[in-house]
């Protein structure tokens, strides 16, 4: 049966525009429940229980479905989630409606109905002849769709009567809106609010905490005073931003002073602006990451950011008075010229919550329920919870979400989600940080795995097609040690003409991975292989990352090679890309490679091959940093393992030989190369990689740091920068020029992914190319395996297929990759840190100025077990009241001090 | 137009008939064929009609879109009317064929509504100088068979009477920055009131006597045609005389008489059948073009 779906929109332009869409009815639609024998058979993949046992409720003893609306799905998403939760069913119209207001949750609710054991069933009512409801007359969308659901669950009850004449089977409405179930009941049908229900499963009391708080009437006996300004609808804001009394940006809390934070203003006609917002109640209840709007205040009343570290460490919910105090400290006296424009959050736009890890902070008050929830990131506010388990949950992480923030509360209410494990605790910790990092790492699921080829795996004849065999060449690979994923090989060799043959091969990862299969679309989003300490998570599934794409040594492997004739000044005379089959004959350490370099003795194939590429890689090398390509240093640390308990015993800075630059040059070279070749080829959709120059001003803090030391760093160009920073040496402090090189790091820009139809500049500061991409890494990066075919449909080895070119789609996968990169180098630096207890510093001083020598004693304070500390504190040079004598047992610290003081007032 | 070719033996059988107040297909001089209407057809327009009259066949669709007023009706909105003349009408209408007919369609249609009193445009206005509704009123010529522009204007005014127009507000904030907000409620519209929309009566001039709703052969046998647009309340608002013949002024005067009467009688009928058909209700199944 065809019906018309009519509806009103309001373009963007500003105009009302009619659509009418066409809808099927159909009467073929099973009810999920399984031996029903009018729809038998009219339903596959998970479905419902025949005799629901469990849970035993004390509202309802008979067996019985549930059929939950929309904001009990939205908002109690984690009872739902819970094993004790089955028998659900999960109506079309909720499930569109969580998908129009939650993204997060719309994927979560689609996990637990593809769990089997779940048995969540989702009826498709829209398209059911006798659940499908129109619009009526005075009735507003939600209106109807609170009318479907009642009809469907209507419908279930009289439906599943119909199934046997004893039947006693039930589908019970979950609705918390008042008025909703008041007109459920009266239509006959049983309902509950999600409380009431929860409640009555005597057999499972910790569903309790999972529920997510919103009664109103709950929080109303909290306090009656009310802390914090309303919100403005959302109407208003629009309203206001659109005639400019608003400004619509992202809010960040800062994280050394949680009365303190920014909102980064969204326009497109300036760059972006910051507004700085200090005190609680002009932070009004805004979270890192939500989109806000605020109002600008009065330039008298506009502040300097604070240079205090304040961290939120009260108990007692009616300190409000004390905060003020607080906020007053904040407020000193500063010069005009530091004030920057200051607003308040006027209201909230789109809220950006996700759940949080952290740690349980016990309520004094003996049993109270209520607790206070610390999280880990110190710019997400205290939660208040609510849990009975609060003694087993000490000392654990936790996953706690948040559920709303009432005007007359202090900390926004939350409820417990998920017990990670003991703090400390190795696994603990790591989940805990690809969490917040928000780093896909679940096993890699089934339908991702069955792309993979099947093994024992062979190079078939098929394979061959389009492809060189270069198995006879002398191939090798140069790597760090324990490196398994070798994604790169080299060779080099004498032609008969006298010039060189280099060639750079990388392991064919884009032959394994067809475009847009499971597998394809799950390393598109991993978009990177992630490197913790003791922990690779992998963007592909092992079996290519550590195997079939590997280019081990003695083995056959698929490469895609791309090979340079070069005479003996390094000139690249022609440029050649292939598909190929190679068959290393080493793989080698930075280290031994090095060795083989070295010793006079040794004159094999692969020793003489290195030799040559390491001849060219100095003058590729030095001709690039003539160019202006900048070596900026930032030490590596590496660890050295327990090999028994995975515990770190010692560490060390990398270090560099002339191997380790010999493969960068080649990889660089490549992929210039590669990046030339896709732009040719393909103008409007190459995937390239830019790395903008940054503004004069982010240099302001290295210029200042420099000339405190008398020194003059020139900033007009890379190349002036790169031999300013050459030339500035002391002899009395050799290590200053890392450290200057280390705070020119930090003045950069981010090097992102785009896609070269979508931008004009192309150029690559930090390498000083005007081209660049990434080829050469194929299995740990996802934008190579986009050259890769990219390059591979360009010299003819494979097909195009549509989303390669559609630059809309490349700039998506872009715009993923950086965000994915992003994140994977904060959790690796987050792992580094949490290894090696790098302290923060806090030290409230006055005349130091940076890189000066200090003398300081160190000691562990643990007294906050989510962030412990090295407690540092000055003895030389001795400032009264704030300096400690010098003892006898004081380590010293020759070293330089890493981060940059903050300079108090 | 589209035209029929006739012998002469055949024009002088139906003039000789038209004389007598009887014609070919057994109608008297002022007789209409049987008009067949139903509104509402497309449904994501903002209002439709079709309209069949003989093999005459008629779509009209009205699309409401908001846009700026004129600058010298600032709290009016307005009309557009474009004709479009499907080849499938008439294999001449193919291509450019049908241009100029639907432009003068077109032109004739702009006529009879430029008054103040056939629709009230300022319930089109949202707010004066700024935002209007602008009806784009479409004509499509599925079939000709005579008699187009009556067919027409019956199948506009139906179409106009089953128009819904959303109701928009306009919110003002303190600076006076306007936005519009759409009522959620689909059923929550303004209507055009129709009463006053003209008919077009065509009065073709055969022989010595005038036939309205002439067909094809007809028209073919007159040389000279005068439009009348009649209210419902018989007042003319418009005349237009086509055809390369002349008509004396005796004449003219007889045939505004007919017209009044004529449309008089053909708004009643037009009138009952819309209220009729919209007593129904949404659930009325409806005919569209499998009728």
């Amino acid at each position: 049966m065809l019906k018309s779906k009519t509806f009103l929109k309001k373009t963007r332009a500003g105009g009302v525009m009619k659509i009418v869409r066409e809808h099927y009815l159909r009467d073929d639609i099973g009810c999920g429940a399984p031996g029903c024998a009018t729809c038998g058979g009219a339903h596959e993949g998970p479905a419902l229980e025949p005799q629901p046992q469990d849970p035993a409720s004390s509202l309802c003893p008979q067996p019985h479905y549930l059929l939950p609306d929309t904001n009990v799905l939205l908002h109690q998403i984690d009872v739902l989630e819970d094993p004790a939760i089955r028998n659900v069913i999960v109506l079309q119209t909720v499930l569109q409606e969580v998908r129009n207001r939650s993204a997060p949750v719309y994927k979560r609710i689609r996990d637990v109905t593809n769990n089997q054991e779940k048995h969540f069933y989702t009826f498709t009512n829209e398209h059911h002849r006798e659940t499908y409801v129109e619009q009526e007359q005075g009735e507003n969308a939600n209106d109807r769709n609170d009318r479907a659901i009642r009809v469907a669950a209507k419908w279930y009850n009289e439906h599943l009567k119909k199934m046997s004449a004893d039947n006693q089977l039930q589908v019970i409405f979950i609705t918390n809106d008042r008025k909703n179930k008041e007109k459920a009941i009266e239509e006959g049908i049983p309902a509950f609010t999600c409380e009431e229900y929860v409640k009555s499963l005597t057999a499972n009391p910790e569903l309790i905490d999972r529920l997510a708080c919103l009664s109103e009437e709950e929080n109303e006996i909290e306090s009656g005073k009310i802390i914090f300004s309303e919100h403005l609808p959302l109407s208003k804001l629009q309203q206001g931003i659109k005639s400019g009394t608003y400004l619509q940006g992202t809010f960040r809390a800062s994280r050394e002073n949680y009365l303190e934070a920014t909102v980064w203003i969204h326009g497109d006609n300036e760059e972006n602006k910051e507004v700085i917002l200090q005190g609680l109640k002009h932070l009004n209840r805004a979270i890192h990451e939500d989109i806000v709007a605020v109002e600008l205040l009065a330039k008298s009343q506009w502040v300097a950011p604070s240079s205090v570290v304040l961290h939120d460490e009260g108990q007692n919910e009616e300190d409000v008075e004390k905060e003020e105090e607080r906020e007053r400290m904040l407020k000193t006296a500063v010069s005009e010229k530091m004030l920057k424009p200051t607003g308040r959050v006027v209201g909230i736009i789109k809220r950006n919550w996700r759940p949080y890890c952290g740690m349980l902070s016990k309520s004094d008050i003996k049993e109270s329920r209520r607790h206070l929830f610390t999280p880990a990131d110190k710019r997400i506010p205290r939660i208040r919870i609510e849990t009975r388990q609060a003694s087993t949950l000490e000392g654990r992480r936790i996953i706690v979400a948040i559920d709303g923030w009432p005007r007359n509360s202090r900390y926004p209410n939350g409820h417990f989600v998920r017990n990670l494990g003991d703090v400390g605790e190795k696994e603990t910790e790591t989940e805990v940080l690809l969490l917040e990092h928000d780093v896909p790492h679940q096993p890699f699921s089934q339908a991702v795995l069955s792309f993979l080829p099947k093994m024992p795996w062979s190079i078939t004849e098929k394979d061959m097609k389009n492809r060189e065999d270069l198995r006879h060449l002398c191939i090798c690979s140069v790597d760090p040690p324990g490196c398994t994923d070798i994604d790169d090989a080299l060779h080099c060799r004498e032609l008969e003409n006298g010039n060189l043959e280099v060639g750079v091969h990388i392991a064919d990862v884009s032959h394994f991975i067809r475009p847009g299969n499971a597998l394809d679309q799950e390393s598109a989003r991993r978009g990177t292989t992630v490197y913790l300490c003791e922990k690779r998570i992998d963007m592909v599934p092992e079996l290519l990352s550590s195997n079939l794409c590997s280019l081990k040594c003695d083995v056959d492997r698929l490469a895609f090679s791309c090979i340079w004739e070069m005479n003996h000044n390094a000139e690249i005379l022609k440029t050649k890309f292939t598909k190929s089959v190679i068959n290393s004959k080493a793989s080698l350490t930075y280290a031994e490679a090095q060795l083989r370099i070295d010793s006079a003795n040794m004159n094999d194939d692969i020793t003489t091959s290195l030799r040559g590429l390491n001849k060219l890689a100095k003058i590729l090398k030095k001709g690039r940093i003539e160019k202006g390509a900048l070596t900026l240093s930032s030490p590596e640390v590496r660890f050295h393992m327990d090999s028994e308990t995975h515990d770190p015993i010692d560490l060390q800075t990398k270090e560099l030989r002339e191997t380790n630059s010999m493969v960068e040059e080649f990889m660089l070279l490549a992929n210039i190369s590669v990046a030339k070749k896709i732009h040719e080829e393909f103008s409007e959709h190459a995937l390239l990689r830019k790395h903008p120059a940054p503004p004069p001003s982010n240099y302001e803090i290295l210029v200042k740091a420099a000339r405190s030391r008398n020194l003059e760093i020139k900033t007009d160009t890379a190349k002036s920068l790169a031999e300013s920073l050459d030339r500035a040496e002391s002899p009395t402090f050799p290590y200053l020029n890392t450290l200057l090189r280390i705070l020119a790091t930090r003045c950069m820009m981010q090097a992102v992914y785009f896609c070269s139809g979508m931008d004009n500049d192309f150029y690559h500061y930090g390498l000083a190319s005007p081209i660049y991409t990434h080829f050469t890494s194929p299995i740990r990066r996802y934008a190579d395996v986009i050259v890769h075919r990219l390059l591979a449909v360009a010299v003819g080895a494979d097909c195009t297929y549509p989303e390669l070119t559609d630059k809309h789609k490349l700039a998506d996968i872009c715009k993923n990759l950086n965000f994915r990169h992003k994140m994977a180098q904060y959790a690796q630096r987050a792992s580094v840190a949490f290894h090696t207890q790098i302290p923060s510093l806090k030290i409230e001083d006055t005349v130091f100025h940076v890189f000066d020598k200090v003398k300081v004693k160190i000691m562990l304070d643990s007294s906050n077990l989510q962030h412990q500390k090295i407690r540092m504190s000055l003895v030389e040079p001795q400032i009264p009241g704030i300096s400690i004598p010098t003892d006898t047992s004081n380590m010293d610290l020759n070293g330089p001090k890493k981060k940059k003081m903050k300079l108090g007032k | 137009m589209a035209s029929v070719a006739l012998s002469e033996a055949e024009k002088v059988y139906i003039v000789h008939g038209v004389q007598e107040d009887l014609r070919v297909d057994g109608r008297g001089c002022e007789d209409y064929r049987c008009v067949e209407v139903e509104t509402d057809v497309v449904s994501n327009t903002s209002g439709s009609a079709r309209v069949k009259l003989g093999h005459t066949d008629i779509l009209v669709g009205v699309k409401a879109e908001m846009g700026t007023p004129k600058l010298e009706k600032p709290n009016e909105g307005y009309l557009e009317f474009f004709v479009d003349c499907s080849a499938s009408a008439t294999p001449e209408f193919e291509g450019r064929g049908g241009d100029d007919l639907g432009t003068e369609i077109a032109n004739t249609l702009y006529r009879i509504f430029n008054n103040k009193s056939s629709v009230d445009l300022k319930t089109l206005c949202i707010s004066p100088r700024e935002h209007c509704w602008i009806l784009y009123v479409d004509v499509l010529l599925l079939e000709c068979g005579g008699n187009l522009f009556d067919a027409i204007s019956i199948a506009v005014k139906a179409a106009l009477f089953n128009t819904r127009i959303p109701r928009v507000r306009v919110l003002e904030d303190e600076e006076g920055s306007k936005d519009i907000e759409l009522s959620d409620d689909p059923y929550d519209c303004i209507r055009l009131s129709v009463e006053n929309i003209p008919c077009i009566v065509t009065l073709c001039k055969i022989g010595y006597r005038h036939v309205v709703d002439a067909t094809l052969q007809e028209e073919a046998c007159s040389l000279a045609s005068l439009l009348v647009s009649v209210t419902s309340k018989g007042v003319v608002t418009c005349m237009r005389k086509v055809g390369k013949g002349s008509l004396d002024p005796e004449s003219i005067f007889e045939m505004m008489e007919t017209g009044k009467r004529v449309g008089k009688v053909l708004h009643a009928s037009l009138q009952s059948v819309l209220h009729k058909e919209e007593s129904l209700g949404p659930k009325r199944q409806k005919v569209g073009f499998l009728g």
